[in-house]
């Protein structure tokens, strides 16, 4: 379990993250939903060791048995494969399983283009690829899908659903979508300017929300994919 | 003008030939001592983050603008018989016009590739963090990723250097067949009117920087290409 305890990030006098108390349980799915700037990708680069909170503590995460994927992942200007192969360096297997996660996203006859070269959508399961070739206990996902049309963000759900279960990792990602929280995680977490707002079964949360900042982001989202689905 | 600059170069007279080969020699030094202690400190600079970063940055940047006689002025008292370094009797060397040079282009380099390796880094940095990625391997990868302007910057450098004359006439002292350069030879022949050496010797300079920004674009066509 992953406990996070009087957590507080502040940058330029305005504190962009305050969690008092935070248990992520061992092996379940988060999913982190709010509007933009309500600490999603904080939270993320926090637990992610990336960005050093002000105050606070996190107990139960081990950085050698984590895997991150940022919101705007680099993909490093060489092959698709050499690019997947280089997280597994150690690894007498590494091409083997580069292979085997470039096909898992659906990238296996793009192992001899140029990485950088690619679509956002592309570059993105490569990213993915890259992360998942190895085998984490927790997995920090900023946005996984957030460059993908829906049929991709279908397999990368799928993806990591599958990876989940045959990891039995913990996995924690933050998603704009309430419907993708609710296809892929057990768990969701509603943050509002930095702090946890609502928290609770994915089910519960989004279908029948208790609190009203819960309810109101949840119609506005639905407002909006009314609006631009009548567009 | 051509008949002029064959002559120059395969005629009988090997002063000119001898005032490129010194030219070549000290850019060609100097561009590669400035590159091994400009690259790294670049990039240094430009990956990591610390708390006196943003002085370090703009001690570089006023570095960069040195005017070429200031730094020449300094390697001057440094190896003057009075200075410092007199002992090593460098002043009027080419060594001395390297030092300078080196004092000049430094600056720019580190600047230049410090600026390419600040803009990539930190998503470099987080993405091979995420993937468990060394720091030492993570820096390398950082380096590769910045090959390409890394070569332009180099090249930069090199003309920088092949064009300087202020700091080269001040420690180099425009001595012939020892320290004379093809921009101190310029300015020396147009201020005896003797302008035809000068206008064949700018010519041969425009050349060479010509050659240059050819090298620099056509590594920028290949990358963009492969």
């Amino acid at each position: 379990m992953i406990e996070i305890a009087d957590l507080r990030v502040v940058m330029a006098d305005r504190t962009i993250l305050d969690l008092p108390r935070l248990a992520i349980q061992a092996g379940r799915r988060y999913g982190l939903i709010g509007e933009n700037g309500s600490g999603k990708t904080t939270l993320l680069r926090v637990l992610a060791g990336t960005l050093l909170p002000d105050a606070g503590s996190i107990r139960g995460l081990d950085p050698r048995t984590m895997g991150y994927l940022p919101q705007s992942p680099y993909v490093f200007s060489f092959s698709v494969l050499r690019n997947v192969v280089l997280a597994l360096q150690d690894s007498p297997t590494a091409e083997k399983d580069a292979l085997a996660a470039l096909e898992k996203v659906g990238m296996a006859s793009f192992i001899r283009h140029r990485a950088d070269r690619l679509s956002g959508g592309e570059a993105q399961r490569v990213a993915l690829a890259r992360l998942l070739a190895k085998a984490h206990q927790v997995l920090l996902l900023d946005e996984p899908s957030s460059a993908t049309d829906i049929r991709g963000m279908d397999a990368i759900e799928q993806v990591l659903l599958d990876y989940w279960e045959s990891n039995a990792c913990t996995l924690v990602f933050s998603t704009h979508s309430p419907a993708q929280a609710l296809r892929l995680a057990q768990e969701v977490i509603y943050l509002e300017d930095g702090q946890i707002v609502e928290m609770g079964s994915a089910d519960e949360l989004l279908r029948s929300p208790k609190h009203p900042k819960t309810r109101a982001f949840l119609n506005h989202w639905l407002i909006d994919q009314q609006n631009n689905h009548s567009a | 003008m051509i008949d002029r600059i064959l002559d120059l170069f395969f005629g009988p007279n090997p002063e000119f030939r001898q005032i490129v080969a010194v030219t070549l020699r000290m850019s060609l030094f100097s561009t590669l001592v400035s590159t091994l202690l400009g690259v790294p400190l670049g990039v240094l600079i430009g990956a990591n983050e610390f708390r006196a970063k943003p002085l370090v940055s703009r001690l570089v940047d006023t570095l960069m603008g040195i005017p070429p006689v200031v730094g020449g002025l300094v390697v001057f008292l440094l190896l003057s018989r009075s200075g410092p370094l007199g002992s090593l009797k460098l002043l009027y060397t080419v060594t001395a016009m390297v030092i300078a040079q080196v004092l000049l282009i430094t600056p720019i380099i580190t600047g230049m590739a410090s600026n390419i390796v600040s803009i990539r880094a930190p998503s470099i940095r987080e993405t091979c963090h995420g993937l468990g990625i060394p720091p030492g391997r993570r820096l390398w990868y950082t380096i590769l990723e910045c090959r390409v302007p890394f070569i332009s910057i180099v090249l930069a450098g090199f003309g920088r250097a092949i064009a300087e004359v202020g700091a080269v006439q001040m420690v180099g002292g425009n001595i012939q067949f020892k320290t004379r350069t093809m921009t101190t030879a310029i300015m020396m022949q147009s201020n005896m009117g003797y302008f035809d050496l000068a206008v064949a010797l700018g010519f041969v300079l425009l050349i060479i920087s010509f050659t240059i920004n050819s090298l620099v674009h056509l590594i920028q066509d290949r990358e963009r290409r492969d």
